[in-house]
């Protein structure tokens, strides 16, 4: 099945002005919080990090209103598979000469840039199941062997991720293709099946496969250890911070747990915690807000997209943004142990932002599609 | 199998979905609440957060001043110049330490040890690199600091002794604690943690000899504390100012010392020769003088001594670390015959009892010499301490017998405990024949009765002890105790001394008139000692030293007696010359006197380790000290206040 035009926009300028910009707003404002938080976490100096989070966003942001505008749904419906295999290709080059740091091996060095291909695999799961199911038979998709191949899909990069260890990355991705799946339409009895299954596979994942300070975090999270300046030191610290923030918090530039480096990787993993810190109980709202905002656009494009593509597509974008928002939130008020997800947009560093710019970009680019249906042959 | 419409099933799963998602964040957020909640009513969070940035920083006490009984401070604290380093703020510590050292011309040697101690410290406190730079220095230091990043230069009190050697005995000094010491203070349920936080400061100093370290509890003060804002390091961002309390000085001790004798006393002992001495005021046992030679620069240990002067002062023969005058114990010799004589005098022994010396005296199968191998022919009591004639102690201790001397001995002070407020005093030991029979196994024999008569044998006293003996000699039996600190809270005037029973006045003053004729009588052994060349006024008694215009004037005149103690078998150094003698095997040479004769005052006790004859010896040292002591006559001047001399001190300070 391919995609076929509908009445879509053909000139730029209708293009440029029939962009959602409701969520290229919503990123905005996110990205400025970033940048705000950024100057705090310098202790109210312009220093490198605010600048460059700012920079970085806005060129990333061009790059994305660029993209949404001239590529249509079909270029990344045409290169979901070869995204796919070029994403499960890397993570094997990262296993055989990956660069090591911290512990992990996460990282390929090409020439001057280090890249994780980790992240190219969060779009591309999202963008090779989307269209595998866009091309199955409706009828065959809830055939128990019509799952084998998205199923293998999601266990390859997972498992090879786990390996490198990246759990947090891991996790993501079962999650992101699990809700591609379920919405794809997959049979309730294997949703039950997966649980139980999942379960399982949790408590073999903790006893077999989990590294010692992995297992360490999960132990301290359920209660089993107790480790404040080890393991527990992170979330106790950003649980004070959060704890003692009161509605309105302690005012920009005042957290004392993030002002005096109390509150670990404050501009990164816990950078919700300084929000929370500073601007209180309302700032963390609003922050989650503008988030859920964001996901329920996308939403909204996913639900008026006429293709399957599109809709799984942009469903699975909102889905990996959700994945990110509660995993790295739950993880800084010690609801999932500390597995080392960013919050996208505003914890420093680039490669989160990215993921979530380039799926927007296809959301945006589904969005201005929309009318795009799919249509049985071969491409197009 | 129907057509499944793929977008209906979408569509409602995604809301489903959309749902799910909603709640989640929803729990977030209650999550959230429910923390703040939680800290609405407990605190806990709050109070965790402050617990994080308050850090409570001790202000180390100066510690209390030490006055002369005149006023002269003779321990106090100055401001010292130091260098520090702050190890959390430097990347490599060899590297920047090294350059310090270049900046202040010292060694590598030195760099390497300043690493070392500073790993060992504290990262976030300033940790001392150098003490005790010259203003220069300092200025060299400060000018270089920007490019010295974790270095800081700041001015700290430090203990200073500006007397240095005069008073490193009776004062001692002050040292950085030790992890010994805060061990014992974690141990101790009375000091605990805050006092062991307290030593842990490296401002801190705490007394480790003498008054320093006896009188620790009323010098080291009250230490204040400063509430500052620290980050995660535990490096300093600000201070609350409102939360400061200022640290308390010790208070201040007023000695019982004159610091002006103390002087002249450290002054005639020679750059060789060790030993102590002592001057006592005899009514009320005030220390006028307690000094010990060699002496040493107690400044040394109060930032550290360095280990090998360390070593050179610890490994010298002559003791220079040891308060001889308290910790020294020797057999009185000569100087115990006054004992004995009061013995002799108790057992009936008559004035006109003489006995005739030829030079030995032949005992259960063997002869006791007589140090005057020619002897001194007939001798009665009163020339035989004139003459120090031992054969006629060898049978006075006979007729006294050894009980009823050690019981006099005792009386006089030796052998007594006497409580300074310095550590390390030494009781010295008579032993008598009960004793004997507990801690030898053996029965007492009448030669060990014959030695006791010219003090030599098992027994050993202090200086301190000798200059008590003299004092109760001359105030006509009085148990005077001495004591060295005048005035400090907690410490009361002591009682007046009273009259010791079963001591004669008669008996005591045939024994002066010996004491007398030792220093003021031809062939008194101490003739050198007591010509002092004074004569004091007809009408105010005050005494000058003697002129031709005052030769009309009564002279100002010493009792006393000398002492030569054998330090090894009698009679081993017997007819070799001084000189080829080994300095450790020569005699030890003494000297106690108490004066003036007209009214006495004062009593002195001096000894001199190894020095040879006491009378040639260990006299003209305490001549140099009674002479000057009786000019000044300190007990006639009105002793400084503590109540004036500290508010003088607080109005400078």
């Amino acid at each position: 099945m391919t995609l076929a035009a509908g009445s879509n926009p053909n000139t730029l300028a209708e293009r440029v002005s029939r962009l959602n910009w409701g969520i290229i707003t919503v990123m905005v404002a996110l990205a400025l919080i970033g940048v705000l938080m950024h100057f705090s976490v310098s202790s109210g100096a312009w220093t490198d990090m605010p600048l460059t989070h700012g920079i970085r966003f806005a060129v990333v942001m061009m790059m994305v209103l660029i993209a949404a505008t001239i590529l249509d749904p079909r270029f990344w419906l045409a290169i979901a598979y070869p995204l796919y295999a070029g994403a499960l290709l890397l993570l094997i080059l990262v296993e055989v000469a990956g660069e090591t740091r911290m512990g992990a091996t996460r990282w390929l060095a090409l020439g001057p840039v280090s890249l994780q291909p980790s992240e190219f695999m969060k779009i591309g799961i999202v963008l090779a199941l989307a269209r595998y199911y866009h091309q199955l038979d409706p009828r065959r998709t809830g055939a128990l062997l019509s799952i084998l191949p998205p199923f293998l899909m999601i266990i390859a990069p997972v498992a090879l991720i786990m390996h490198q260890p990246d759990l947090g990355t891991a996790l993501l991705i079962v999650f992101a293709g699990i809700a591609v799946m379920f919405l794809a339409g997959l049979s309730w009895w294997i949703v039950g099946g997966g649980v139980v299954l999942g379960a399982a596979g949790a408590f073999f994942a903790y006893n077999y496969v989990l590294h010692g300070y992995q297992r360490d975090r999960v132990n301290v999270f359920l209660g089993l250890a107790d480790d404040p300046l080890g393991a527990g030191y992170h979330v106790l610290q950003s649980k004070i911070a959060i704890g003692s923030a009161g509605l309105f918090g302690r005012g920009y530039l005042q957290g004392t747990q993030s002002q005096l480096d109390f509150l670990p990787e404050k501009h990164t993993d816990f950078i919700f915690t300084m929000i929370v810190e500073e601007f209180g109980l309302l700032g963390g709202a609003l922050v989650l807000g503008l988030f859920t905002a964001l996901m329920a656009l996308a939403v909204q494009v996913a639900l008026r997209a006429r293709s399957l593509f599109g809709k799984l597509a942009a469903a699975g974008v909102a889905a990996t943004l959700a994945c990110y928002v509660f995993i790295n939130t739950a993880m800084v008020i010690g609801l999932v142990p500390v597995v080392g997800i960013p919050l996208p947009m505003i914890s420093f560093g680039g490669t989160a932002m990215l993921t979530i710019m380039v799926g927007f970009a296809i959301v945006l680019s589904i969005d201005l599609h929309r009318d795009q249906h799919g249509t049985r042959g071969i491409l197009w | 199998m129907p057509k499944r419409d793929v977008s209906a099933i979408f569509n409602r799963r995604a809301a489903l979905m959309s749902f799910v998602g909603a709640g989640v964040m929803g729990a977030i957020l209650v999550r959230m609440g429910q923390l703040q909640a939680t800290n609405l009513f407990s605190r806990e969070y709050s109070a965790a957060a402050d617990d994080n940035r308050f850090d409570t920083r001790i202000i180390a006490p100066p510690r209390g001043i030490i006055y002369d009984r005149f006023g002269t401070v003779l321990a106090q604290t100055s401001r010292d110049y130091q260098v520090a380093v702050v190890q959390q703020d430097v990347e490599d510590l060899e590297e920047v330490v090294g350059r310090v050292g270049q900046i202040l011309g010292l060694s590598a040697e030195w760099a390497r040890r300043a690493v070392i101690r500073v790993r060992g410290g504290s990262r976030y406190e300033p940790q001392p690199l150098q003490e005790g730079l010259t203003w220069d220095e300092f200025n060299r230091i400060n000018v270089r600091l920007p490019e010295l990043t974790g270095i800081v230069a700041h001015a700290a009190d430090v203990r200073a002794y500006p007397y240095r050697t005069v008073y490193a005995h009776p004062i001692g000094y002050v040292q950085k604690p030790t992890q010994r010491d805060v061990e014992r203070a974690l141990e101790d349920p009375a000091q605990g943690e805050s006092r062991a936080m307290y030593l842990r400061n490296p401002m801190v100093r705490v007394g480790k000899a003498g008054l320093e370290a006896g009188l620790e509890q009323t010098l080291h003060g009250e230490a204040g504390w400063r509430k500052v804002v620290v980050n995660a390091r535990g490096v300093e961002q600000g201070e609350d100012e409102n939360e400061r309390r200022p640290p308390v000085r010790g208070s201040g001790v007023v000695l019982t010392i004159d610091h002006e004798l103390q002087r002249v006393a450290m002054e005639n002992f020679g750059a060789d020769q060790s030993g102590a001495a002592v001057v006592m005021d005899i009514y009320t046992g005030d220390l006028l003088v307690m000094a010990s030679a060699p002496g040493f620069d107690p400044n040394l240990f109060v930032n550290g001594i360095a280990r090998e002067p360390f070593r050179v002062l610890n490994e010298d023969e002559k003791k220079p670390l040891f308060n001889k005058g308290v910790t020294g114990v020797y057999a009185p010799g000569s100087t115990f015959k006054m004992i004995v004589g009061i013995a002799a005098k108790q057992a009936g022994v008559e004035d006109t009892w003489a006995v005739s010396c030829s030079g030995g005296y032949f005992f259960g199968g063997r002869t006791f010499h007589c140090w005057r191998a020619g002897g001194h022919g007939r001798m009665n009591l009163h020339d035989a301490i004139k003459h120090s004639c031992d054969v006629y102690f060898y049978q006075a201790a006979l007729r006294a017998g050894p009980e009823r001397i050690a019981a006099v001995a005792r009386q006089f002070g030796l052998g007594e405990h006497f409580d300074l407020g310095v550590p390390n005093v030494r009781d010295g030991l008579i032993p008598d024949p009960t004793w004997w029979r507990e801690n030898r196994n053996e029965g007492w024999t009448g030669g060990l009765t014959l030695n006791y008569g010219i003090g030599q044998g098992a027994m050993g006293v202090t200086p301190l002890q000798l200059a008590v003996m003299s004092a109760r000699l001359g105030n006509n039996g009085h148990a005077v105790a001495p004591r060295l600190v005048r005035e400090a809270p907690g410490v009361t005037d002591p009682p007046q001394p009273v009259h010791m029973s079963g001591i004669a006045s008669e008996h005591l003053a045939r024994v002066r008139d010996g004491m007398f004729g030792v220093c003021n009588e031809p062939g008194g052994t101490g003739m050198r000692a007591g010509n002092l060349e004074l004569v004091r006024h007809p009408e105010t008694g005050v005494a000058v030293p003697l002129t031709p215009e005052n030769r009309a004037w009564a002279p100002v005149q010493i009792a006393g007696k000398t002492g030569t103690a054998q330090v090894r078998a009698l009679g081993a150094n017997r007819g070799r010359h001084f000189s080829t003698i080994e300095w450790r095997f020569r005699d030890n040479a003494l000297f106690c006197c108490f004066g003036p004769w007209h009214e006495p005052r004062y009593a002195c006790a001096v000894v001199v380790e190894h020095g040879g004859a006491g009378s040639a010896v260990a006299g003209p040292i305490a001549r140099a000290i009674m002479r000057e002591t009786l000019l000044r006559d300190p007990a006639r001047r009105a002793p400084a206040r503590l109540a004036s001399l500290e508010s003088t001190t607080r109005s400078r300070a």
